[in-house]
């Protein structure tokens, strides 16, 4: 059984308009998602900003409510739960922010915003929510004399150890990672970057990684998928969406990506154009207007995600 | 002779806690039509000498404590604030980061745009609305009439950064220094303002100074580079010294710490352990101490110079030949 199933998800932001305020249009920012999770696995989600990858993380936590579709949890169901039914599931399911200074009160010590998890689940004393604090510092290797000091008393990086500690202090089975260490310079992010394999390995986790850097999401993720205007247009194991990609769009998105490496100078194929709005999205494949292998098709038939050796792809030149 | 070129530049800013320098003695010179990138992390002070070549330092707080900026002949230190007025925007043009901050909400793009404009040329301003429609098509906006009488909060981010070049660019100007122009902007946008910036530089002859983090970046746009490291050059060099034969421990540290495409998943990267020092507490000799995993006795009081690796590539360690 899979640890996470979401099928059919959907999520259409309201947007008003006019005098009344009337929701005339939708902004359908997540549009028909459907993936698995394993246990301990990792997959990766990666899109350009406005695809709707943040707002998919934020649905799974249940930071929001999904418009329609079903996510499951180790096989219950928990798109619609609300309140207390909710409780035992926020322990298992935990977010990891991009921006640590925002995702962080300012105003409480790092041992109160690492206890807070314990006193909103009501779990132990005051004597062992403090032990288990000095526990997670050690963890994600910050110093015990950290629970007494404030967030701004630390670096990006090490704020981000605490908003990992935070997450990790409940045993979840789940973590969700939007874009956790993209605010991070290089020398830190790849600290951070060997922690979250660590505690992978140690605590049997499973992430969500969302990231718009696939050079990150490729290192840390089994499996990647890859997100476009709401939908996601092609999913396949790591390692062979960037040796083999096969929708134009992630191949596009590959060859993006600069190369630290002044010997391969890449051969670009660069898109034209920006993401259009997912408010009125382009008929048929959503990818179309930007598409250099454009057919007629595209235009009016939208694509289906089919499986095929091992892959998830929606592109209607795969149809054969 | 280059054309841009920064000696033993210091900048020094007065915080609360006392007198920092953000720029400690640097120097690196740009040929003319090459690129030049600066590379470092937050806080190594890119930023800070990029706003010192421009003269453009937060005000009371920032000043040049030392060291010239000649462009050609002329130090641009020394200029009075009306000479230095002129420079900006006309020989040299800036790109920042954001460019919704770098440019006026309230006003259309066609204001701000030919405000350049009529600032350096003689003209009238029907010629140069014509020469900004003009500059913004370059840029590759499409309509460009229509958007000369839009509002920046009506283009994309894209959109928006290609307005920002069509600025720095409207009086042709010898120097391009653009700080961090994609960091903002997802990979594929990125991939088209690089390529942008390329194409014009090759078209126009500039000479560009490009500031950025991103290794990548560096990789595949510049000719030259400067590793910057707690407000000192690291290493300075051709771009293939640079990569090929990274002489720094810093910047070696830097190159096996990014991810690539063909790492296998899930391996250990390399870390540069610890944190930059802050620029209040220094310490005495090398400042990548404390951070290098090839530390001596020998660091920790003697201050590393520049040495010469090879014609053109130099690196600021004590150590370089044993470990090269």
């Amino acid at each position: 059984m899979s640890l996470l199933s979401v099928r059919d998800l959907n999520m259409h932001f309201p947007v008003k308009e006019g005098i009344l305020l009337r929701a005339q249009k939708f902004n359908r920012a997540v549009d028909g998602v459907s993936f698995d999770i394993q246990p301990g696995e990792t997959l990766g989600l990666v899109g350009e900003s406005g695809c709707g990858k943040s707002t998919l993380g934020r649905c799974i936590s249940r930071l929001y409510r999904p418009t329609s579709g079903s996510i499951e949890f180790e096989g219950q169901d928990i798109t619609n739960l609300k309140g207390k039914a909710l409780m035992p599931f926020r322990q298992d399911i935990q977010m990891i922010f991009q921006d640590p200074m925002e995702s962080l009160n300012s105003r409480h010590t790092v041992g109160d915003i690492l206890a807070e998890p314990f006193v909103v689940q009501k779990i132990g004393d005051k004597q062992s929510r403090a032990k288990r604090v000095a526990e997670l510092l050690d963890i994600v290797g910050l110093p015990a004399r950290s629970a007494s000091r404030y967030p701004f008393e630390f670096s990006g990086g090490q704020r981000q150890r605490i908003g990992i500690a935070r997450a990790i202090a409940l045993n979840p089975k789940l973590v969700i990672c939007d874009e956790p260490v993209s605010a991070l310079d290089v020398s830190i992010q790849s600290q951070i970057l060997n922690l979250l394999v660590d505690l992978q390995k140690e605590f049997n986790l499973a992430y969500l990684f969302i990231a718009h850097d696939l050079a990150v999401v490729k290192h840390i993720s089994d499996r990647i998928a890859i997100m476009y205007l709401g939908r996601i247009v092609e999913e396949s194991i790591g390692d062979r969406i960037y040796r083999e990609p096969k929708h134009p769009y992630t191949k596009s998105l590959i060859s993006a990506i600069p190369i630290a490496d002044p010997h391969q100078k890449a051969q670009r194929q660069v898109l034209t154009g920006d993401v259009p709005s997912p408010i009125n999205p382009p008929s048929g494949c959503r990818f179309h207007p930007r598409c250099p292998q454009v057919m007629d098709q595209c235009k009016f038939e939208s694509p289906n995600l089919r499986l095929m050796d091992e892959r998830r792809i929606a592109c209607h030149l795969e149809d054969g | 002779m280059p054309l841009l070129s920064v000696n033993n530049l210091v900048t020094e800013f007065d915080t609360d806690e006392g007198r920092v320098r953000a720029v400690d003695n640097v120097s690196f010179s740009a040929e003319a039509g090459k690129t030049l990138g600066i590379v470092g992390e937050s806080g190594c002070g890119k930023s800070v000498t990029a706003l010192s070549i421009m003269r453009l330092l937060p005000q009371p707080m920032g000043q040049i404590a030392g060291g010239s900026v000649m462009l050609e002949d002329v130090d641009l230190t020394q200029l009075s604030i009306p000479e230095m007025e002129r420079i900006r925007g006309g020989r040299i043009g800036m790109v920042f980061q954001e460019p919704m901050t770098a440019l006026n909400p309230v006003h259309t793009i066609g204001r701000q745009l030919t405000e350049v404009i009529l600032l350096h040329k003689d003209i009238s301003s029907d010629a140069a609305i014509r020469e900004g429609v003009e500059i913004l098509d370059r840029v590759g906006i499409p309509s460009p009439d229509i958007r000369m009488t839009e509002y920046p909060h009506q283009l994309s981010g894209g959109m928006r950064q290609r307005v920002v070049i069509a600025m720095a660019l409207a009086c042709k100007p010898d120097v391009l220094i653009a700080d961090e122009p994609t960091t903002a902007l997802d990979v594929t946008i990125q991939a088209q303002i690089l390529e942008l910036i390329s194409e014009l530089q090759a078209d126009m002859g500039m000479t560009v100074l490009l500031i950025t983090h991103d290794l990548g970046v560096i990789a595949e746009t510049c000719d030259d580079v400067v590793v910057m490291y707690a407000g000192k050059v690291a290493e300075t060099g051709g771009v293939f010294d640079i990569f090929d034969h990274p002489a720094h421990p810093y910047t070696r540290g830097l190159l096996a710490s990014i991810p690539r495409l063909d790492t296998p998943p899930k391996s250990k990267l390399s870390v540069i352990e610890g944190m930059v020092p802050g620029l209040l507490d220094l310490p005495d000799g090398c400042r990548f101490q404390n951070r290098c995993p090839h530390v001596e006795a020998v660091c920790e009081s003697r201050v590393p110079e520049l040495e010469t690796i090879s014609d053109g590539h130099h690196a600021a360690c004590l150590r370089w030949k044993e470990l090269s």
